[in-house]
């Protein structure tokens, strides 16, 4: 029988203006009926590029090499027609996007979305599509699918709507359905019933999937096979529940060892007694109350939590929880009920926040391409902070040094740099006002794992040097059990849990972090 | 910087456009010299003298030189209506991004107070201004800058909004930053580029509108040879020499076009575009 996709010796170019860049070379691989293939590469590696090489939907540049091909089943998709392959998209072949609150059309009903689809490929009539289209949701575990039909997708949540992008790819049977990083922008449990909801949708349907990840840990749980693309080469393909115990390739191997494993710890030492920073009650509100409208509840309820002398910790929860906006009233960015001690000296409200403090608090945002004015070049970058804490500019080379970066980057400009670079830049300003507190708002997640390993270590070097505390924000449980020294959980802007790591041995742990670390993705062998 | 010239290089309106610019530059600084009469000699013989070889542009109805008097005129049209937009495009552009700053009450009071002024037509708006203030071209310039600036607040707050969200911004806010700093250092300088462009278009209305008033003679005053006021004086003789008034009704046509044209290739430039 012949495979579903076969992508053979598939090449491909981009044509820019620094000259043309190969993105893909000599792809080779098939994915048979019934078979999900995990597709692990870095960004930057070429997978999105061969899903839309798939889907045939490639940008104007592109410029595919002679040789090569992608068949869909009997069919060339290469050679088909745009008429025919309106036919085949959607209707043979459909594709679940990153992002679900952009994948779907902000000004069409839920309802309409889905049964268009449906009106479209399978000829039924309005209101046969809009029936079948409210038993998809139903099929995908939607409540209320009838209700959910007549909604706009801004009045729906994260999970709800990539469940409906779901049920879509799903709607006229596809044979084959590529999946593009899909709970990559969900948190870990909303993810985690994503992917159950998937493996149930997949041993009901029997459908082939090319699943895209840069995950390693996820893909390997979800795939029968993983292909390891570098730089447009797959370098390796193997079952998925051998890419972790016996990896081949070196580049693979290099992957392997950069997934964080909740058991190895990467700090030895214990915190020291004394508290650095204590938080008491901290309530964050967004919007007041208006004439007719109620104020909405809190971000975070009146939370307290302490910070010791050159510790790290952990705070852990779902998007929503409210992990960041403890960030926000700890730097003063929002204003905040409640009181912060800073070695004994209290801080009563964001105005009252003065030098000192914001000195010895210093934070670094989750995306290093916000965080960094593009219109400013490195040098002025750090500069500032050493001009407002009273540092020598003179430095600036020595703290690039520090964070691993040549000195010549100075004279660089944000967008000169690649993500991970950028992150080290946002570290270095953090270290250049000499803090005794970081807050790490998710700054390794939108890295790669090997970047990401590499931020992490460079973090606790400098906490080694300079006795830093910090404060760790993740959804990455296997992450910070590697490294913090206790962990908060957060759950709807409360504190549910306060462990140390001995406890998280014992196991006397809260029912929700348990849920929470059951659905993060660990690495097997 | 040489890299946009060179995208603006890439667009047919980029090229266009900076090619009368050229011409439009050339005229401001050169116009004394290239001119081959002076603008106020005047011949009674050669009154409404048709284009030819003495006047390529024909002569007016004191036997002044046409083409003398639009080379010299120039000069005291294009660079108070560019002086006046960019002027009255930075005062916007500081009041928008500081309302996109300060949010809240404050985003909402400033906001209504250029609604308020909005209401009022940019002409109007003009002539209040400068019959309050007097007559002549400084008036008429500061007018002009009066008019551009809620509008450009208004398109720089759309702008600063999405720039205040920014880590960045944060991270200043964080650092404990004043709020000049923060509006001039750190949100300026990105939302330029949208300023820029939607300014450079704003000229070509400038000199339109420059044109208006000393056609109205509330801008520049006789004998000066800015193009709107030739128009004006030309508007009587319309049918006895229609190339005294065709004149500088081409030249201002020209400079809005011309204007409008880098307008639009700033906008490709500035902006380039996913090449998805």
């Amino acid at each position: 029988m012949s495979p579903v996709l076969a992508v053979r010796d598939y090449s491909l170019d981009y044509i820019t203006r620094g000259g043309t860049q190969r993105v893909l070379q000599d792809v080779t691989l098939s994915i048979d009926s019934g078979e999900v293939l995990g597709l692990v590469g870095e960004s930057g590696s070429g997978k999105t590029s061969l899903a839309w090489a798939i889907m045939r939907h490639l940008p104007g540049n592109a410029r595919e090499a002679p040789g090569g091909s992608l068949r869909l089943g009997d069919t060339d998709l290469r050679a088909a027609s745009n008429k025919a392959l309106e036919t085949i998209r959607g209707r043979r072949m459909s594709m679940v996007f990153q992002d679900p609150s952009t994948a779907l059309n902000p000004t069409l009903s839920i309802g309409r979305q889905v049964s268009e689809v449906l009106v479209r490929h399978r000829g039924l009539s309005e209101k046969e599509a809009w029936r079948a289209a409210t038993e998809a949701l139903e099929h995908v575990d939607l409540r209320d699918p009838a209700g959910l039909m007549k909604r706009y997708p801004h009045e729906a949540s994260g999970g709800e709507k990539q469940r409906v992008v779901i049920a879509t790819a799903f709607a006229c049977r596809p044979e084959l359905i590529v999946f593009d990083e899909p709970t990559t922008a969900l948190d870990v449990i909303t993810g985690a019933r994503i992917l159950e909801l998937f493996g149930r949708l997949r041993t009901e349907t029997g459908v082939a999937a090319l699943y895209i990840s840069h995950d390693l840990a996820l893909v390997a749980r979800v795939a029968d096979r993983v292909a390891i693309l570098e730089k447009g080469r797959i370098v390796e393909e193997a079952p998925a529940d051998r890419i972790f115990s016996t990896p081949a390739h070196e580049y693979t191997r290099r992957l392997v060892a950069a997934v964080p494993r909740p058991g190895h710890r990467l700090v030895a030492d214990q915190a020291q007694p004394q508290e650095l920073l204590r938080a008491e009650g901290i309530a964050v509100r967004y919007q007041r109350k208006r004439l007719f409208h109620a104020a909405p509840p809190p971000a975070t309820d009146h939370v307290s939590l302490d910070v010791r002398r050159g510790e790290i910790l952990g705070i852990v929860g779902e998007s929503g929880s409210g992990k960041s906006s403890i960030a926000r009233a700890l730097t003063g960015i929002a204003d905040y009920e409640g009181g912060i001690t800073l070695d004994g000296k209290a801080i009563g409200s964001a105005r009252a926040m003065n030098r000192a403090y914001r000195k010895a608090v210093q934070i670094v945002f989750q995306h290093p391409d916000s965080s960094l004015n593009p219109r400013q070049t490195v040098a002025d970058i750090l500069a500032r902070p050493l001009r407002l804490y009273g540092g020598d500019v003179a430095t600036i080379p020595a703290l690039l040094e520090e964070v691993r970066l040549p000195a010549s980057f100075a004279a660089r400009y944000p967008h000169q740099l690649s993500g991970g670079e950028k992150q080290r830049v946002a570290i270095a300003r953090a270290f250049a006002a000499k803090p005794e507190l970081v807050i790490c708002d998710e700054i390794t997640a939108p890295l790669d794992v090997s970047v990401q390993a590499s931020v992490v270590e460079l973090l606790l070097r400098l906490r080694e040097a300079n006795g830093t505390a910090y404060l760790f924000i993740t959804h990455d449980l296997n992450l910070v059990q590697q490294v913090a020294h206790r962990i908060v959980v957060m759950r709807q802007g409360e504190i549910v849990d306060l462990l140390d790591m001995a406890m998280l041995r014992r196991g006397e742990i809260h029912s929700y972090t348990r849920e929470l670390i059951a659905a993060s993705p660990t690495p097997v062998g | 910087m040489t890299d946009v010239l060179h995208r603006l290089l890439r667009t047919p309106q980029g090229v266009l456009g900076l090619a009368l610019l050229l011409v439009l530059v050339l005229a401001c600084l050169l116009g004394g010299a290239l001119a081959p009469y002076s603008p106020e000699t005047m011949d009674f013989a050669g009154r409404f003298a048709p284009p030819g070889t003495k006047h390529w542009f024909g002569a007016d109805q004191l036997g002044r030189d046409v083409l003398s008097r639009l080379l010299i005129g120039a000069r005291s049209t294009i660079p108070l209506a560019v002086a006046a937009t960019f002027s009255g495009a930075a005062v916007g552009a500081c009041i928008g991004t500081l309302s996109a700053y300060l949010g809240g009450r404050w985003d909402e009071a400033i906001t209504r107070t250029i609604d308020a002024v909005m209401a009022i037509p940019h002409l109007l708006l003009a002539l209040i201004l400068v019959s309050t203030l007097g007559k002549g071209s400084t008036n008429a310039a500061l007018a002009i800058a009066i008019s551009v600036a809620p509008s450009m607040a208004r398109v720089t707050r759309s702008v600063a909004l999405a720039v205040r969200q920014q880590d960045y911004v944060k991270a200043a806010i964080a650092r404990g930053e004043g709020g000049g700093w923060i509006v001039l250092r750190e949100m300026l300088p990105n939302v330029a580029a949208p300023v820029i462009i939607e300014a450079t278009i704003r000229v070509a209305f400038a000199v339109m509108l420059f044109a208006t008033l000393s056609f109205l003679g509330l801008g520049a005053q006789p004998p000066a040879s800015e193009w709107g006021l030739m128009v004006s004086e030309a508007r009587r003789f319309m049918h006895q020499a229609p190339w005294i008034i065709v004149a500088p009704a081409l030249a201002i046509a020209a400079t809005a076009i011309c204007f409008n044209l880098l307008g639009d290739g700033l906008r490709d430039a500035l902006n380039p575009r996913d090449e998805r």
